[in-house]
């Protein structure tokens, strides 16, 4: 029963099932039919029921949305991200790493969306300063919708004095 | 769609010339009377005679490319072999571990190195799409491609190259550099991991240590259904499932690993040229058509992993080393035991060890100062917390949020109140302002490839009661509690098809004396911060002295639960507690059997960095089958001689039996 929850829950979260998707979660990621559901589900895994049922397969999350060669499906093209989705796609994914290192003023999450985003290394210090400075409007923001938070960011640095300039997107 | 350039190709030019001429100048008759005249042309011949022509012209060529093929024995080539996954098999021939049939263009090419070769050829003239990704041969199998257009110099003329627009835009967003091994360690609390797992990353031009979390791995995993249920590990072991390959982002992995399953990972740079790095991408694509049944010991993650390596470096031979198991730390150790394969190492901790290091690093105030305020911000405006200095306060406010993180991926649906601690916990970190100074992390267990190999065996001798004895073991795997650890997880055991022959002297007797199917311990230390149970199960077969029986064989299932704790009075003890049930079959009890349950204390304990001690003893009570109870003592030291060589002396005690051994143990 779990796993089915879990199984679904993928399935929505990558567009598979696109119109269910569209009913349970109106508008909360990336246009490519994402739920917020990410990894929320997947962490109920933790007891120990279905851990011995994934033993002998190394049976992991998201494996079929990412396949090789698989042609186009939800967020992805051939496997691969697809460019205007590669953005938001990770604040979403990556949303509790990334308000941890927004409020700690740094991080490899956050390093890596300020690249995504077209912040060059040498910024990346102002670039964390200014999220921390704003870490409880983000996370609100982000909360409610990733897509939105990048936004934000985004909005942020093109009235930011030093990285308005430095900004290469 | 793949564009598809063809023979035809300058009448289909000329078409759409001549098509948006009609369009732009409506107005001049002449063109548009040329135009129609030129349409009906082409419609008349384009079907007909240019294809007629060149199927001429393809099947010629094409039967010169199969001879010169056949003339330079390109199907018994290594790079052929490689390309289509072919092994020998016991009867000489070839057949080849892939089992999707859309992989080979000849229905023979699962046996067949040469009609594969012929077929493949032939499909490379054709835009008819093949395979699961769905495209023409030459851009389904890329790599093939490619070898074969080199060995064979393909004329572009008479074999036009056909543009790969899907490989292309794929094999261009990795923006390829080098790759680098994965190995999210064993974690023995999460049976799915015992083992551990191995994958590869592709790491990008231009990265840093910081965001490599952006590269895409190729991993390879069975493809489970749904409402699998208890099916699930037995297809797993018996190739039941299919395995396919995948690009996950690296980030999802680090999440999967290092955040929810709280498991170390170690990942090796491997040097690889900039051409190795192009052709394992290549190859990697043709396997987007590929599909292998999955067997868990063998055909699993890590060895399919190597296949892919040895195509990128054919001079490596990987997967010949394996012949019956492919355990993952043991791919690590052959990656490194390689000269000059690989170029660096780099550790990325697991929660919980970044937040055990950083437990050790504080003064005990200050480490409980910060799991309060995991548990009550009002911790938050208490002198104690406001006298520190900012970067104590950022430090223990970061620990706070890593405590409640941690809870929060580690039960069953948490409490929405830790989520919203570690809101707070973090809204009050961001108005200090300051970012948080870079922790190192030194590893609790060290890499794979410093620990002992998988198997062992080992030779020993001893006296048992009023006998003398020597005897024999084999160990297919994997570790136990006394085993050298360097390398392995602390505090867990797994060993799996063990034997041992026993030899006594005065009776003149050589016996089975104990084989093991599965032998699993898996002790927790538990603190304020970590509360996971301990555990264990054992089921096999050993050799018991009860009543009248001087020696009979007694199979047993045993299984506990309980708890540990870990203490640093001389260098490190982990003192454990089991209650737990056991069944024993033999015909030395009334009945044949006895089913009960009982209770062990130990204490494990490591001595200098070679010399580790264990001592347990057990009461176990049986109420069902034979009614009697057992006390049973076992002591056993290990002394590590060379990373591959220890001593052992072990001391076990029942009611009347008494067994003294000493054994050398080799692991190889």
């Amino acid at each position: 029963m779990l796993k089915k929850v879990i199984m679904l829950s993928v399935a929505v979260l990558f567009g598979m099932q696109a119109g269910l998707a569209m009913a349970a979660n109106p508008d909360t990621g990336p246009g490519c039919g994402l739920g917020k559901l990410a990894w929320a589900d997947y962490s109920h895994q933790k007891n120990i029921g279905p851990q011995v049922l994934m033993a002998t397969t190394n049976g992991t999350f998201g494996s079929q949305t990412f396949g090789i060669s698989t042609g186009t499906s939800g967020c992805t093209n051939d496997g691969k991200v697809m460019a205007e989705e590669k953005t938001t796609l990770f604040a979403q994914l990556n949303f509790e790493n990334l308000s941890q290192e927004m409020a700690q003023g740094q991080g490899e999450h956050l390093a890596s969306l300020a690249t995504l985003m077209g912040v060059p290394a040498e910024q990346h210090a102002a670039f964390f300063a200014m999220t921390q400075e704003r870490y409880t409007s983000l996370v609100k923001t982000g909360e409610a919708s990733p897509v939105a938070m990048v936004k934000a960011i985004n909005d942020a640095i093109a009235t930011h004095p030093v990285l308005a300039q430095a900004s290469t997107r | 769609m793949p564009r598809i350039q063809s023979l035809p190709k300058p009448q289909l030019a000329n078409n759409q010339h001549g098509a948006s001429t009609l369009e732009s100048k409506p107005r001049v008759f002449l063109t548009r009377c040329w135009c129609i005249v030129l349409l009906l042309f082409i419609l008349l011949l384009a079907p007909t005679s240019p294809v007629d022509a060149g199927a001429l012209i393809e099947n010629e060529y094409l039967v010169e490319l199969i001879d010169k093929g056949l003339e330079a024995k390109l199907a018994s080539e290594q790079e052929w072999h490689l390309l289509l996954h072919y092994r020998k098999d016991l009867f000489g021939g070839y057949s080849s571990e892939q089992d999707d049939p859309g992989f080979f263009m000849s229905p023979d090419g699962k046996t067949n190195p040469q009609a594969e070769l012929d077929a493949t050829l032939k499909q490379f003239f054709s835009d008819e799409l093949v395979g699961r990704s769905k495209q023409p041969a030459q851009c389904a199998f890329v790599a093939r491609y490619e070898w074969l257009r080199n060995r064979l110099r393909f004329d572009e003329n008479r074999l036009p190259p056909m543009a790969c627009e899907r490989f292309e835009r794929w094999f261009a967003d990795f923006e390829a550099q080098s790759i680098t091994l994965i190995f999210p360690s064993a974690f023995l609390n999460n049976p799915a991991s015992m083992f551990g797992h191995t994958l590869l990353r592709v790491d990008q031009r231009g990265q840093t240590d910081s965001t490599r979390i952006l590269a895409y791995t190729i991993n390879y995993a069975a493809d489970v259904p749904p409402d699998a249920g208890i099916a699930y590990p037995i297809r797993g072991i018996f190739g039941g499932y299919r395995g396919y390959f995948s690009t996950i982002p690296y980030y999802l992995k680090v999440q999967e690993y290092r955040d929810i399953e709280n498991r170390d990972i170690w990942e090796y740079r491997l040097n690889f040229t900039g051409d190795q790095v192009r052709r394992l991408l290549m190859h990697a694509w043709e396997l987007g058509n590929a599909s292998f049944d999955y067997f868990f010991f063998k055909e699993n993650c890590s060895y399919h992993l190597l296949a892919l390596l040895d195509y990128a470096d054919p001079t490596l031979y990987l997967t010949d080393e394996f012949l019956l198991w492919t355990v993952p730390a043991d791919t690590v150790r052959l990656i490194a035991s390689k000269p000059g394969l690989v170029s660096g190492i780099a550790y990325r901790p697991s929660r919980s060890n970044v937040i055990r290091r950083k437990r050790e690093f504080l003064p005990a105030s200050e480490r409980e100062l910060a799991h309060r305020i995991a548990q009550d911000l009002g911790e938050l405006t208490s002198p104690a917390f406001a006298q520190l200095g900012l970067a104590k306060q950022a430090f223990l406010l970061d620990l706070a949020s890593d405590y409640l993180r941690y809870r929060i991926e580690t039960t069953d649906s948490p409490p929405p109140e830790l989520k919203e601690r570690n809101r707070a916990v973090l809204t009050a970190r961001s108005q200090l302002r300051i970012p948080s100074q870079e922790f190192m992390v030194v590893p609790f267990a060290k890499q794979p490839e410093l620990g002992h190999r998988t198997s062992r065996a080992s030779v020993g001798g001893g006296w048992r009661n009023n006998d003398t004895f020597e005897e024999q073991t084999i160990r297919a795997g994997y570790h136990d509690l006394l085993d050298p650890e360097i390398g392995y997880t602390p505090n867990a055991q797994i060993e799996i098809a063990s034997v041992t022959m026993r030899t006594y002297n005065r009776i003149n007797q050589t016996r089975l004396e104990r084989a093991t199917l599965a032998n699993i311990v898996s002790l927790s230390p538990m603190d304020s911060v970590f509360h996971a149970p301990s555990w264990k199960i054992n089921a096999g077969m050993n050799t018991i002295r009860f009543d009248s029986c001087q020696l009979c064989s007694n199979g047993f299932l045993n299984g506990g639960i309980g708890a540990a704790m870990e203490s640093h009075w001389l260098k490190r003890e982990v003192m454990f507690a089991f209650a737990e049930a056991e069944a024993n079959y033999s015909r030395a009890y009334e009945e044949d059997h006895r089913v009960g349950g009982g209770g062990t204390v130990g204490l494990l304990t490591d001595l200098t960095d070679r010399w580790k001690l264990m001592a347990s003893g057990s009461y176990l009570r049986y109420a069902l089958g034979d009614k009697s109870d057992d006390f049973r003592w076992f002591v056993g030291q290990r002394f590590t001689l060379l990373q591959n060589l220890s001593l052992r002396l072990e001391y076990n005690h029942r009611d009347h039996d008494n067994d003294v051994m000493f054994s050398m143990q080799a692991f190889f």
